[in-house]
């Protein structure tokens, strides 16, 4: 009886019992019916059929219990003898399972950030039906397509959620941002809390109700901005305030001002861009007063919900003609844009793009890299589940005699693919299981991996039973894979030869050998691919910045605002300069410290100010980065200087043209050579220009990328900031750095605040993140399939020196020295290994010429990449084959043959 | 899983049934039970019910297979026909039936 149907009765016996009763009434009415043909009376006859039949009561439940019981019993059977099977060779079943567990373990990991990433709706009611709005990225013309720009300005959310209507309703959404926040409450700590601002209706346009009080409005949305309120997640409630209901109505300190909380979003609700919960949501007019009226201050992103029936195409026709006036009107004010920049970006498009998961940066850069990972993982599960097949198919060899006493005591085959089926499923389940906790655990590591630590990402891990079924489903497909052949072949035996077989010939290796290639072939891919990633990575790390990262630290410092809330003063005031340059001196006096340095923020950390470089000439179609940085700078972070001589303290108020140093890229692509102290250039600011003089030429040194060539670059002296970037070169430990900076901060008075300490070789690590990803697990990885290969190679060699130990025997008998012996299985090796490296190596090549674009200083057809895959290979392939070939030497020529 | 009787007992209504399915085509069990009846001239006179239980486990070792069929009196009823499995189990147990009762044959006769 098949699964199904036995399923079927488990689940419904009533069904059973009824077909029962019908069955055995048929046969008491036939019965009564043949004894009435013979003359029997009605009530007679139906009385005789019964007592003929015997006490239908009990046979009822004899025959349900066969039902039932029987083909579960054969299960449990097969179940228990798995079991006894797996004790009786623990370390042939610990193999199996921990390669299993690790491979289903790291794909499962893998899988489960993907999930949280990229895969998983946003938590909230229906989620297929919204969208964001994006536009084509043309910062840089003539370079390939990259992602999309979702980044928007006010006005612009404005205009054109005014314009949408009724096809569709939009919000706006503010990234999520680390800020301090502080409840007025006793003794309330200072926290680091992720805020974000959001339009209005944004929360109500999701589908997310409130949990407690109430949340935003339009209200919120008019100007100029009423009270300022706040709305916190149930997370956050709950994690911070132990869900107290009282909470409503208390201030929230965030950033220097407060916030009234009026509410608390629904219960899972976190916000729209994944491995950035948001805690605190505020309206955006509570943003200040520039980024409402700026066009060109993009800090939003936008989604909306069709409206019932609209379509993607109706909205951006609603939307592409205010678009259309905003790109106008920021073209205008770039009056020296090259014309076929311009005439690119006033032909730009409004994208409309279904986003059931929400918005992310994190996937725009990293949902390539994961891909590529888990394509790695599934290359490690192939392969454990080829390791394991071919450790099953030589067991079963081992077990033949078993399998033909069984066959020839009546056992059916499809009795005995079962039994070694339900041994593979067995395992596999067992293995699954591990490696689901395994990947519990390494999940959030390789989430850290990904993550700065200014800014850590949280994906949700944990809750998912999507990640668990992936994982049964994954223990399942190995199960299948590795299971089918041995199960087939083993029940395939047939009694009379293979009980003969005891002495007989060696039968063949066929599968075993395919098996084994295939890993091999699998393995060597895996090995070239993360011995290319890994080159990439060293490649990177090898680049010279153009500086020494090591041992600075960078210290970033606000100038906070004094009480009184009109001292607000913009970058560049002088009052500004005064406290930055005396913490500077303060600090550059400490013992320990060799050197310190200002900037207006730090280099390698993702923010840049580039402007169109006009020479007396005339304009030119380039932007360079222009970089302010205080005397000294160059010689604290060891860059050299050139020619001319450094920035002085003086010219940040000298009168122009003033004076700038350039690198050798900027005088190069320029003025033609590093000779270039003296020349001019300006660059526009709105309607002026600004006159320079380059006063020094420095060494190259990259700004924001080791993988781009040393970008041209001006450096600027520095002005007053309201926040700066201090840089401290010295022996001393960051910590200690961090709280002498801290005292002397106290010390210059005015209300200077270290806010986030770090150091240039972890903002130079930050910006390797996808490279020490791809090479990290790649790496693992590859050395993981190699351990597995090594393990098949090594399993398949003993088991057929096992196998010819008599034929090894005649020959050292008829004289073959050793040397030949080890050659005989060192053939095998060669023969086992070669096909499956040509192999491996046309897929990898294949791979590695898609990979392209993700590696750095490696070429697809790499000479190094593919030599030291060899050599790992045939040392692997020598490892393996050393104990099977010192058997096979040693073996007694006289103690093989009496065996016989 | 239940079952008092003994083992022999239940070998030997297994190979009634797989006989009479053989030589007879699909059958519902009252059938079966008057077949074999009929076949031994009344001699093996089971209790009748207690085909069933047999019937049904054989069923779930897959040597013979049921549905329900319209039968010659309209009425629905549980029909059986032997499988391939059954068929192979029909041989090896005849066969050691065969040799079985032969062997005891030769013991009778030369006691």
């Amino acid at each position: 009886m098949s699964w199904f149907s036995r399923l079927r009765n488990a689940l419904n016996p009533r069904q059973l019992d009824k077909d029962l009763a019908e069955e055995l009434q048929d046969h008491l009415e036939r019965r009564a019916a043949e004894l009435a043909r013979e003359g029997q009376g009605h009530e007679e006859s139906k009385r005789n059929a019964r007592a003929q039949f015997g006490n239908t009561t009990r046979l009822l439940e004899q025959s349900r219990d066969v039902r039932l019981w029987t083909a579960l019993e054969s299960t449990l059977q097969d179940v228990r003898y798995a079991w006894r099977g797996m004790r009786k060779s623990p370390s042939f079943t610990l193999t199996i399972v921990l390669s299993l567990a690790l491979a289903i373990g790291a794909n499962t990991a893998i899988y489960s950030i993907i999930d949280a990433a990229i895969l998983r709706p946003l938590s909230v009611p229906d989620p297929g039906t919204l969208f964001r709005l994006s536009y084509p990225d043309i910062t840089d013309p003539g370079a390939t397509a990259g992602p999309d720009r979702d980044w928007f300005s006010y006005p612009e959310y404005v205009q054109f959620a005014s314009v949408a209507k009724p096809s569709a309703r939009l919000g706006l959404f503010g990234a999520s941002g680390r800020v301090k926040a502080r409840v007025f409450r006793p003794n309330a700590p200072i926290e680091r809390i992720n805020g974000a601002f959001i339009s209005g209706e944004a929360l109500d346009l999701l589908g997310i109700r409130a949990a407690l009080g109430r949340l935003f409005s339009a209200q919120e949305d008019r100007l100029p901005p009423g009270p300022a309120y706040a709305v916190l997640s149930h997370e956050y409630w709950q994690r911070r305030f132990g869900g107290d209901r009282t909470i409503l109505g208390s201030k929230i300190f965030v950033n220097g001002k407060a916030y009234e909380i009026v509410g608390v979003a629904g219960a899972g609700f976190w916000g729209v861009e994944p491995g950035k919960p948001v805690d605190m949501w505020v309206p955006g007019t509570q943003y200040a007063a520039e980024a409402l009226t700026e066009i060109d201050w993009h800090w939003a992103h936008i989604l909306g919900r069709f409206a019932p029936g609209a379509s993607a195409r109706e909205v951006q026709s609603r939307i592409q003609p205010s678009f259309h006036n905003f790109v106008v009107q920021v073209s205008k004010r770039f009056p020296t844009l090259p014309p076929t920049i311009r005439q690119q970006f006033l032909s730009s498009a409004i994208q409309v793009t279904l986003a059931p998961t929400g918005v992310s940066d994190f996937r725009k850069t990293f949902s390539r890299p994961l891909w590529i990972v888990f394509g790695v993982g599934a290359g490690i599960l192939l392969i454990a589940c080829a390791n394991v097949a071919s450790l099953l198919l030589a067991r079963s060899t081992a077990r033949s005699s078993e399998m033909a006493m069984r066959v020839s005591l009546g056992a059916g085959r499809a009795r005995l693919v079962r039994q070694l089926f339900t041994e593979c499923l067995f395992l596999s389940l067992i293995a699954g299981a591990l490696g689901w906790l395994l990947a519990r655990v390494t999940g959030p590591l390789l989430v850290r991996m990904l993550s700065r630590e200014s800014d850590p990402l949280q994906f949700d891990l944990s809750t998912d039973t999507r990640v668990l079924l992936f994982s049964i489903g994954a223990a399942a497909a190995a199960a299948l894979l590795f299971g089918i052949s041995p199960a087939l072949r083993g029940s395939r035996m047939e009694p009379m030869h293979s009980m003969r077989a005891a002495s007989g010939q060696a039968s063949k290796l066929g599968l075993g050998k395919l098996f084994v290639g295939f890993q091999v072939a699998c393995a060597f891919n895996l090995v070239a691919i993360g011995a290319a990633f890994l080159f990439s990575l060293g490649n990177l790390l090898r680049v010279d910045p153009g500086f020494n990262p090591r041992n600075v630290a960078v210290l970033n410092v606000t100038v906070n605002s004094p009480d009184e809330a009109d001292w607000i003063i913009s970058d560049g005031d002088k009052r500004l300069l005064e406290p930055m340059a005396q913490l500077e001196e303060r600090v550059k006096r400490h013992a320990g410290v060799q050197a310190a340095a200002l900037a207006w923020w730090p280099i390698f950390g993702g923010t840049a100010w580039s402007e169109q470089v006009i020479l007396p000439s005339g304009p030119t179609e380039h932007e360079e980065i222009f970089y302010r940085v205080s005397p000294g700078y160059f010689a604290a972070l060891g860059t050299r200087l050139l020619a001319g001589r450094d920035l002085a303290a003086a010219d940040h108020v000298a009168p122009e043209p003033s004076p700038v140093v350039v690198n050798e890229a900027f005088a190069r692509k320029y003025f033609g050579g590093v000779n270039a102290v003296g020349r001019e250039f300006s660059y526009p600011d709105h309607d002026l220009k600004r006159r320079q003089v380059i006063v020094g030429v420095v060494g190259n040194a990259h700004y924001a990328s080791l993988r781009k060539a040393a970008e041209p670059i001006a450096y600027f002296p520095v002005q007053g900031a309201n926040s700066f970037t201090l840089y401290v070169r010295s022996g001393l430990p960051l910590g200690q750095v961090m709280r002498m900076v801290e005292r002397e901060s106290r010390a210059v008075g005015t209300n200077l605040e270290v806010h986030e300490v770090t150091t240039l070789d972890t903002l130079i690590g930050n910006t390797l993140l996808t490279e020490k990803l791809l090479a990290g697990i790649g790496g693992a990885f590859a050395f993981f399939g190699l351990l597995l290969a090594g393990i098949g190679l090594f399993g398949l060699l003993s088991y057929s020196v096992g196998r010819r130990v008599k034929e090894i025997g005649i020959r050292a008998a008829l004289g073959a020295r050793r040397g030949q012996i080890v050659a005989l299985v060192l053939k095998d090796v060669g023969g086992l290994m070669g096909g499956g490296i040509v192999a491996g190596l046309g897929a990898a090549l294949a791979i590695l010429l898609v990979l392209r674009s993700l590696l750095f200083g490696i070429r697809a057809v790499d000479p190094w990449v593919t030599s030291s895959a060899l050599t790992i290979f045939f040392i692997t392939g020598m490892l393996a084959a050393s104990l099977p070939a010192h058997r096979a030497a040693s073996v007694d020529p006289l103690r093989s043959l009496r065996d016989e | 899983m239940p079952s008092n009787r003994s083992k022999s007992a239940q070998n030997a209504i297994d190979l009634l049934v797989l006989t009479v399915l053989d030589r007879r085509g699909p059958l519902h069990g009252y059938g079966i039970a008057t077949a074999i009846q009929e076949l031994s001239r009344e001699a093996l006179r089971v209790e009748e019910g207690s085909l069933y239980p047999a019937l049904h486990r054989m069923e779930e070792l897959g040597w013979i297979a049921a549905e329900w069929k319209a039968s010659e009196t309209k009425r629905r009823a549980r029909f059986y026909r032997l499988t391939k499995a059954g068929k192979k189990q029909l041989v090896s147990e005849s066969e050691r039936w065969a040799s079985f009762s032969t062997g005891v044959a030769r013991v009778l006769r030369h006691a």
